[in-house]
């Protein structure tokens, strides 16, 4: 006899929702198409006034494929209308966040690359809401990047040729005798190339350089068909900022993944319209990735995988968020067929979808990532939550394989629709 | 920022067992670029260890080196520096410095490194700098049975070379460090 499970919400089982199975998939033999009990869609708190519904933002929807003109033109009026809200905003002496972010969740609309680069400043706390403070943050934050190159980036013999020169109060002559020993002076601090001196600058470096042969191995294989990341100039930006990062957090370091957050910020913070932005990207990505990264440290950190709050944790939490507002679906995935968040999701976090999706989707989606009030952790966790059901016809007849094949190479969706599922999740992550 | 290793005058085994260990402990693959070598090491053992060390060894022929094939003299160019080796025992008188001036001078480099006397030396003339990182494992030298064992550790830094004398006194490893700069009328 069949448990009674709780019952899935109307808008949930909506058609517009599902993708399309693959054409090879053979028709189910056993017709387990069940009816479901219809029952209220729960509502969700509105802790922000809800953005506009799908249908209203873009335009009702049939399917790809078969947009027409009518409706294109619709949509691009609303496009239209959306990035002069933007430019609105963002043009404002005080700009107000709540608004900001409001339209953030809607996705910076296709015309505007040239405001995303300020909008996510904004939304990351980089530039502070005062129009009037901009230059004087930048330039404080500018300078200090410079002192961090100075100081994490020269190897062991360049950083103590500058501590003696600076030492020296007279100029001595090296090269004054033209005959004759040389003189030799002590080395002091055991800061000789082969210390194993716990202070010793070079023992530091020899042990930092596996990590920085990781970053270099990293950096190279980032994004190679986007020809932007084949330029020398700009792997050597991104080896620096996470070779700074790595350096400023020992807890941290350096994870493999972190140059694939990194890259979509470098990207569109490098693609500034404005000059005098685009020259200073490095700095500014650097801090930007920072503050994205401190929300989901726990995540990278070894020590902390099985804590309360590092990643086991954090997958335990999508699998909470699953079961809550689809049970039937969590019951399959976990107990029936036993895939687990850590086989598909590990990844979706970690990387913040950066793999799941094609470059140009996953800024989309970082827009609203960035831009919801919840913060990224919990915007992320809602959007993998989403990104389960919009695929749930699919998950419910796979078996094992078939769903962890699906899972880990995600079809191509709507984006609008992902996002739209994920706010109808507000609200609704445990903390 | 280039680390070269020189050293020398090992007579492994016919004068000493192996490097002494705290020496060995120090020397780990992984960080240094280069080795050269004066030479006696003697047998084909040494020649493999160095080489686990640091895949660029460069040798010369010492009196006793089993190998014959090392060459008498060898040049080697690392950055900004042309540096040459030579084991000595040809340079007669031994360590005379004006003989090993004169063989700087022929081969054209910056910094000569010879061995033989298994003194530790670094000398400044006209020509350039002549290095002698003296015995690795203080074997007795055919001067002398006071020997400390002791090698050299170059950084090369652009035109700039800092030499670390690495000593073992009493049972103690001491460090010196020497600072010099290439002009450019260092060899005319």
């Amino acid at each position: 006899m069949r448990k009674k499970v709780k019952a899935v919400p109307e808008w949930l089982n909506s058609p517009i929702w599902s993708t399309p199975p693959p054409a090879t998939a053979p028709a189910d033999p056993f017709g387990t198409e069940f009816s479901r009990p219809l029952a209220p869609p729960p509502e969700p708190p509105p802790s922000v006034p809800p953005p506009p519904t799908y249908e209203q933002a873009v335009g009702s929807y049939t399917g790809r494929e078969r947009e027409t003109r009518e409706e294109e033109g619709a949509g691009a009026a609303l496009r239209a209308h959306l990035l002069a809200d933007f430019k609105s905003a963002l043009s404002k002496k005080t700009v107000n966040m709540g608004e900001l972010r409001r339209l953030a969740c809607l996705g910076v609309p296709d015309g505007g690359n040239d405001i995303r680069p300020l909008v996510w400043k904004l939304l990351l706390g980089y530039l502070p809401t005062e129009r009037s403070l901009w230059p004087y943050e930048l330039e404080k934050k500018r300078s200090q990047y410079s002192a961090y190159k100075d100081e994490f980036l020269l190897n062991p013999s360049e950083k103590l040729r500058r501590i003696e020169e600076s030492k020296l109060s007279r100029k001595k002559e090296l090269n004054g005798e033209k005959h004759g020993l040389l003189p030799r002076l002590e080395v002091t601090n055991e800061e000789h190339p082969l210390s194993s001196g716990k202070s010793s600058l070079w023992n530091k470096y020899f042990q930092e350089s596996e990590i920085l042969e990781q970053i270099d191995r990293d950096v190279k294989r980032t994004h190679p068909d986007i020809s932007f990341f084949s330029a020398k100039s700009n792997q050597e930006s991104l080896r620096r900022i996470l070779i700074i990062y790595s350096r400023l957090n020992p807890s941290v370091r350096y994870v493999q993944g972190m140059n694939e957050v990194l890259a979509p910020l470098f990207y569109v913070l490098s693609n500034d319209p404005d000059e005098s932005n685009s020259a200073s990207a490095e700095a500014d990505t650097f801090f930007c990735f920072v503050e994205l990264i401190s929300g989901f440290k726990n995540n990278y950190c070894k020590h902390l995988d099985n804590s309360r709050v590092g990643i086991r944790s954090t997958l335990s939490k999508l699998s909470q968020l699953l079961k809550k507002h689809d049970e039937e679906l969590w019951r399959h995935m976990e107990v029936i067929t036993k895939v687990y968040p850590q086989y598909y999701a590990f990844r979706w976090i970690t990387l913040l979808l950066t793999m799941e999706f094609s470059f140009n989707v996953c800024i989309h989606i970082w827009d609203a990532i960035l831009g919801d009030p919840e913060g990224p952790p919990d915007t992320l966790l809602r959007i993998c939550c989403a990104m389960l059901i919009l695929v749930r016809k699919r998950l419910l007849v796979g078996d094992f394989t078939a769903n962890i094949q699906l899972l880990q190479h995600y079809p191509q969706t709507n984006i609008d629709h992902l996002l739209h599922i994920a706010n109808r999740l507000r609200g609704t992550v445990a903390s | 920022m280039v680390l070269v290793l020189a050293l020398g005058d090992l007579h492994i085994p016919h004068r000493a067992p192996d490097l002494p260990a705290k020496f060995k402990s120090m020397l780990v693959p992984g960080k240094i670029q280069h080795i050269i070598c004066t030479g006696s090491l003697c047998i084909k053992e040494i020649h493999d260890y160095l080489k686990s060390l640091c895949p660029d060894l460069h040798i010369t022929r010492g009196e006793y080196d089993e190998d014959a094939r090392y060459p008498e003299t060898k040049t080697v160019t690392i950055g900004q520096f042309k540096l040459g080796l030579c084991h000595g025992h040809q340079v007669v008188p031994w360590g005379d410095l004006d003989s090993l001036a004169m063989l700087q001078r022929q081969l054209d480099v910056d910094i000569l490194v010879t061995g033989h006397t298994h003194q530790f030396k670094a000398y400044k003339h006209e020509g350039g700098v002549v290095i002698n990182p003296g015995s690795a494992t203080g074997a007795y030298s055919s001067i002398t049975y006071d020997v400390n064992p002791s090698f050299v550790l170059m950084d090369i830094d652009g035109l700039r070379v800092v030499v670390y004398v690495y000593e073992l006194i009493d049972g103690e490893v001491k460090v010196d460090k020497i600072d010099f700069k290439k002009t450019a009328t260092m060899h005319g």
